[in-house]
């Protein structure tokens, strides 16, 4: 079986944003990387299957800079064999259709059985890529698993709805599934899988040559939200912004009156 | 400009979200028709709905719901289709998009000067998009384009047929665990986020919506680390509340956990960091360490 | 003529006597000597490990723990009952051995006789003298076991045959005296230089001359059968002590107190790190599990064992002796169990009163290598979370790294990087840096050195994790990628002095980066910086009272030795310290050690509360310490003890400040 992982190196969210001087992205400085954490769940999944079916070969995909490597070893640590780092300067600014346009032409003739993409990224949060990829290669895709288990050519998959509801579904491979929070628990990659990890097979591709379709849209502008007005900022000792609270509470709202 | 709405329908019930969507296309000024695979049940929309008979085209099948919405795109010549950014929503719209050669902006947050704003990173950010296709598809933050009135009207029922199969199978919904506490009747709602650290400081939360009179819920860390039940989860993956009064207690404001319950009538958030974006949806910010502050606010509140 | 005493009187010196006696010498030597060889083999299936360099210092260690006996009377009840029988025991092998000395070589071929006369006197008193306290001793180490070490033990038959064979010894000895002075001795002036074996001669006087010689001949044999069965037991009971555990002393870790061995993670043909099976640790390891004699000293003070948790020490050494000699193949993780091993804080209080010179903490480590390098295992996914976040943001809140140094910047400190003139580099910490409670430290011990004059730089963002507790969870990894950076920035900007305020940092900065190339720099805790700034005149404050006691943490305590300084500090305050029973190399854990500050305590009652509560029930005022570990978990101890208008925790810098002329 031949499964392909696609991973997105995101900053982490606990960074501190700023705004890019070209006013269209944010600034990278002080930002620090890690694989967006739905991804995290797809790549376990991959190894889990593999583990279960034991012949199976998992290649990671990555597109950006040399720097989404790092990235990526932490996914040939946790089992992937080997990895595509598909070399792109300016990825961050490629839209979701673009992205899942490079990954569809790298995949179209690899005859991946399943592909596992993150839900979304932490970043961008479009939830757009991996359902695309399964657009263009023409084979079905189930978003937002929470649940995944392979038999024999078949996947029973459940698939996360509001309110804890989950939807149970069946698809026949090759198929993309998009991974939810929760999908599993990643696991920590042991010692000797990350010294394993350095010498596996880590091709780079130029960007050029997998990418060819156009940009159906592009960011004009990106900006720090403003704070809503009319919020109230409390700040002092512990008793003393009790009865503030409770005051507020009296007045503005019916809950203690 | 002429808007496709597409509403949607659950497990033998007609979901609310569609009033967001003739919210969205007010916003815009845009002329509106609607699509709904469902069943007798109508939403209250003066408009044309276009009609497809869930029984024939099933529930959770992305092949087929996109095969009526294209047939209906093909009548109606919409500029923008419009969704919910719900699970239904963000799976179904990618499918139209490809389809369309359209453009899709996901998690639309506002419109400005006619353009779409979108949030990037947890809403730490936002991001105004240029579309480059001539049609749209976009999907539509939970709780960003509410109505003034509620909607009123009977809509102009148009039935589509359907036929084919999809190539996946649905086999079915599962309950959520938990026996299911119904928070959105709740009328105050004092929830836990990652800020209260382990599992034991959970009862400071409960004990708070007990002397408030409310329930207690959770944002999604929080129950993922089972520290809560997963019925108590607030946010875009679990409930969509607007008490009278949500109080958030370490909770910084993930966009998931914002855009299920900044509807709220009234918002405290008790935060250590005065700059979480949950200070952008509170009415009133605490700054304090919840550890500290929540046990003396019960108090007090217990003594009044 | 000089006084004397006939030696095997009675039982005469002919080949009668001396075959039948050295024959069952050899016999229990051979005994003793074969067990012994097969034990060695058991020792022999660790890794090797080098513990007889430094000679001089090891005899000296050995001399002090085995016959000054310093360890073993720390505690003090039980160790002056040992230590008592010990002397004993010596003087009275010392004089028998000096008889078959006398008898079998000096008198037997060259005539000398030394037994006489005055010597002989103090010989016969010394004797008699430690052969009653002998007895007594071993009365009172007999009660104590039996009063008092009762419970959870499974080992009493054991213990009951070697408390019944060393009293027979002692009385059979007595009667042996006695019998013979009866006839020889009673009456004259030497008698009374055995004051005990006259009193048993004059109670036994009433027999008959050769009722007399059959008793004293028959107890003599019994007495010499008792002693060669004594012998051949050593190695079949924990009477192996005498051998092991002074042996042990020997071979003591002389290396710095509490620094872990550092794996090399370079080497890439290795494939196992850290230890699942008795064939991963060192034969030290395996022959601690013989030098321990289950004195439960460890146990009475493992603060994880105080509070419930399935941890003791002791019974983990047992567990891995039993390991090492009936199932060697086995997962010792499995057999200790995974909770035992993440219960420990690395706290060293079992480490440190060990009269055997057992390392408990090390191979704790070791075993949770093993778990979190090979099988990615950590007590709880909030632990495998605040590492993870520790490889992104360098610090396991998983706050973003850049704003590391946000609490200084009101206070002007500058950081390396904007290259101003410093005189310390202050390692702040993951606590100090990002918790509010820690900062207010942090910016008081900047205020302290501001009004010392002295100059203080930070690294601000560059600073890392100093990656202590990662290392005490078992992540070497991650701990040695932290440390290289840190190294790596420290070495860049010329550092040559370092405080920390927190001892995590201090202890691993100081011995646990040597191995990977910091060192040449003077490294200190805050308290002794400071009790050098106060002593030498440069930092000035006003004493004022303030009632309050003192948490020595474990790692500027008990891994450090470090009682003295905040205490100094404390008085020149105005302080009255009134101390908690258990203070100095006795304080118990805050629970947040060995890494447990990342993990939730999911077993047994919390520690901190039981720590805040021992504090709270002195009525003092304020809690000092001088850890961000102690305060952070004695900040929620006084609030689950219910205590926190009554008690307040503080670090020693924020008294100090308040003290600021």
């Amino acid at each position: 079986m031949k499964i392909l992982v696609c991973i997105k190196q995101v900053p982490d969210m606990e960074s501190k944003f700023k705004v890019a001087d070209s006013g269209k992205w944010y600034t990278t400085a002080d930002l620090a990387w890690r694989m967006n954490e739905y991804d995290e769940y797809g790549v376990e999944q991959a190894v889990q299957v593999k583990e279960q079916i034991k012949d199976a070969d998992i290649t990671v995909l990555s597109i950006g800079s040399g720097q989404v490597k790092e990235t990526m070893k932490k996914a040939l640590a946790m089992g992937c064999d080997r990895g595509i780092h598909i070399q792109d300067e300016t990825a961050f600014d490629k839209e979701p259709y673009q992205i899942a346009g490079i990954i569809a032409e790298y995949a179209k003739d690899k005859n991946f059985d399943l592909i596992f993409t993150g839900m979304q990224s932490q970043d961008r949060g479009s939830a757009q890529v991996g359902i695309l990829v399964g657009e263009i290669l023409d084979i079905p895709s189930v978003s937002t698993i929470v649940e995944f288990a392979y038999n024999e050519g078949d996947v029973d998959v459940s698939r996360e709805l509001e309110g804890g509801i989950k939807a149970k579904m069946t698809v026949k491979l090759p198929a993309v599934f998009t991974c939810q929070l929760g999908l599993n628990t990643p696991r920590y990659p042991t010692l000797p899988n990350i010294m394993k990890a350095k010498k596996k097979e880590l091709l780079t591709v130029a960007v050029a040559d997998l990418l060819h379709v156009n940009a159906r849209l592009v960011t004009e502008k990106m900006f720090l939200p403003e704070k809503k007005a009319g919020g109230v900022i409390l700040e002092g000792e512990i008793a003393e912004l009790a009865d503030r609270l409770i005051a507020i509470l009296k007045e503005k709202s019916t809950v203690l009156a | 400009m002429k808007i496709l709405l597409v509403a949607e329908y659950r497990d033998g019930k007609l979901l609310t979200n569609s009033n967001e969507l003739i919210g969205f296309a007010e916003t815009l000024g845009a002329e509106s028709a609607m699509v709904l695979i469902g069943g007798e049940e109508v939403p209250t929309y003066a408009g044309k709905l276009y009609l497809a008979d869930v029984t024939a085209c099933g529930e959770c099948n992305p092949d087929l719901h996109k095969q009526v919405i294209l047939e209906v795109i093909d009548k109606e010549q919409p500029d923008m289709i419009a969704f919910c950014h719900s699970s239904y929503g963000w799976d179904l719209a990618p499918r139209v998009a490809f389809a369309l050669k359209a453009a899709q902006v996901s998690e639309v947050v506002a419109v400005s000067d006619g353009k779409l704003v979108v949030p990037v990173c947890n809403a730490k950010l936002r991001r105004t998009i240029d579309c480059q296709s001539s049609r749209i598809v976009a999907t539509l933050q939970a709780g960003a384009f509410g109505l003034k009135e509620p909607p009123s009207g009977t809509p102009d029922v148009i039935k589509v047929d359907v036929a084919g199969s999809g190539r996946t199978v649905f086999r079915g919904y599962e309950a959520a665990l938990g026996g299911g506490v119904d928070l959105s009747k709740a009328a105050v709602i004092v929830s836990a986020g990652r800020g209260i650290g382990k599992a034991d400081n959970v009862g400071l939360i409960v004990k708070l919506a007990k002397a408030l009179g409310g329930e207690y819920g959770a944002s999604r860390p929080v129950v993922d680390s089972e520290w809560v039940p997963h019925d108590r989860q607030v946010g875009t993956t679990g409930q969509t509340v607007a008490p009278k009064l949500y109080v958030a207690c370490g909770i910084s404001g993930a966009i998931q956990h914002l855009a299920g319950m900044k509807k709220s009538d009234f918002i405290v958030a008790i935060n250590t960091d005065r700059d979480a974006p949950i200070g952008e949806e509170a009415d009133v910010l605490v700054v304090a360490d919840l550890l500290q502050f929540v046990p003396v606010l019960t108090e007090k509140i217990q003594a009044l | 003529m000089e006084v004397s005493r006939e030696i095997y009187w009675n039982v005469g010196h002919g080949l009668w006597t001396l075959f039948p006696m050295y024959l069952l010498t050899i016999v229990s030597i051979f005994v003793l000597v074969s067990a012994s060889r097969k034990r060695i083999r058991l020792y022999q299936q660790g890794l090797p490990l080098h513990r007889s360099d430094q000679i001089g210092r090891r005899v000296w260690e050995t001399f002090k723990n085995v016959v000054l006996q310093k360890k073993v009377v720390q505690a003090t009840a039980p160790g002056i009952f040992h230590g008592l029988f010990f002397w004993c025991f010596l003087f009275l092998l010392v004089g028998t051995a000096l008889i078959v000395a006398q008898a079998d070589f000096t008198d037997l071929f060259f005539g000398i006789k030394f037994l006489k006369g005055t010597f002989y006197k103090m010989f016969s008193i010394i004797l008699d003298v430690t052969g009653l306290v002998a007895i007594i001793a071993l009365g009172l180490l007999f009660l104590w076991r039996y009063l008092f070490r009762w419970q959870g033990r499974e080992d009493h038959g054991q213990y009951l045959v070697m408390h019944g064979l060393m009293m027979a010894i002692l009385l059979t000895g007595f009667v042996i005296e006695g019998s013979r002075m009866a006839v020889t001795e009673i009456g004259t002036p030497l008698a009374q230089w055995s004051p005990v074996g006259n009193l048993i001669a004059q109670s036994i006087a009433w027999l008959d001359e050769d009722g007399l010689r059959l008793v004293h001949k028959s107890t003599w044999w019994l007495h010499f059968a008792l002693v060669a069965g004594f012998i051949a037991l050593i190695p079949y009971t924990k009477f192996r002590h005498i051998l092991t555990t002074s042996s042990n002393s020997f071979f003591s870790d002389l290396g710095l107190k509490g620094k872990l061995t550092s794996l090399d993670l370079e080497d890439e043909d290795k494939e196992t790190f850290g230890a699942n099976a008795v064939k991963d640790m060192t034969w030290k390891d395996i022959f601690d599990t013989d030098a321990c004699t289950s004195c439960e000293r460890c146990q009475d003070r493992c603060p994880a064992y105080a509070t419930g948790k399935p941890l003791s020490p002791m019974k983990l050494i047992s567990q891995l002796g039993e390991a090492a000699r009936n199932n060697p193949e086995a997962n010792l993780i499995d057999v200790l169990s995974h909770d035992v091993l993440w219960s420990c804080t690395t706290c060293r209080a079992c480490q440190e009163i060990c009269p055997a010179s057992i390392e408990h903490v090390s191979k704790i480590v070791e075993l949770r290598r093993s778990m979190v390098l090979m099988e990615g295992e950590f007590p709880g996914e909030e632990v495998m979370a605040a590492m993870e976040q520790a490889e992104v943001n360098g610090n396991p809140f998983g706050i973003g790294y850049a704003g590391r140094g946000d609490w200084a910047s009101e206070l002007g400190v500058p950081t390396l990087a904007e290259g101003s003139d410093f005189d310390v580099l202050y390692f702040v910490g993951c606590y100090s840096s990002f918790d509010k409670r820690n900062i207010r430290v942090a910016k008081s011990f900047v205020e302290l050195c501001k009004a010392a004059g002295v100059k203080v730089g930070i690294l601000g963002k560059e600073e890392k994790c100093c990656g202590e507790p990662m290392r005490k969870m078992g992540n070497e990894y991650l701990y040695q990628s932290l440390a290289a950076e840190n190294i790596e920035k420290i070495m860049s900007y010329g550092v040559q002095h370092i405080v920390t305020t927190c001892p995590h940092c201090f202890n691993t900065l100081n011995k646990d980066y040597q191995d990977l190339g910091l060192t040449g720099i003077e490294i200190e805790h805050h308290t002794v910086f400071l009790e050098k700034l106060l002593a030498s005149g440069k930092l000035l404050i006003e004493a004022a009272p303030l009632s309050c006691t003192y948490h020595d943490s474990c790692y500027l305590g008990r891994h450090n030795d470090i009682y003295d300084a905040p205490r100094a500090i404390l008085e020149k305050a105005g302080v009255t310290l009134v101390e908690m029973d258990k203070n100095r190399a006795e304080g118990f854990c805050c629970s947040a050690g060995g890494g447990r500050i990342l993990a939730e305590e999911k077993l047994g009652e919390r520690m901190n509360i039981k720590r805040v509560e021992m504090a709270a029930a002195l009525g003092r005022e304020v809690l000092v310490s001088n850890c961000p570990f102690c305060l952070t978990m004695f900040e929620d101890g006084v609030k689950g003890a219910e205590v926190e208008d009554k008690l307040r925790p503080k670090d020693i810098a924020e008294v100090l400040v308040e003290r600021l002329c």
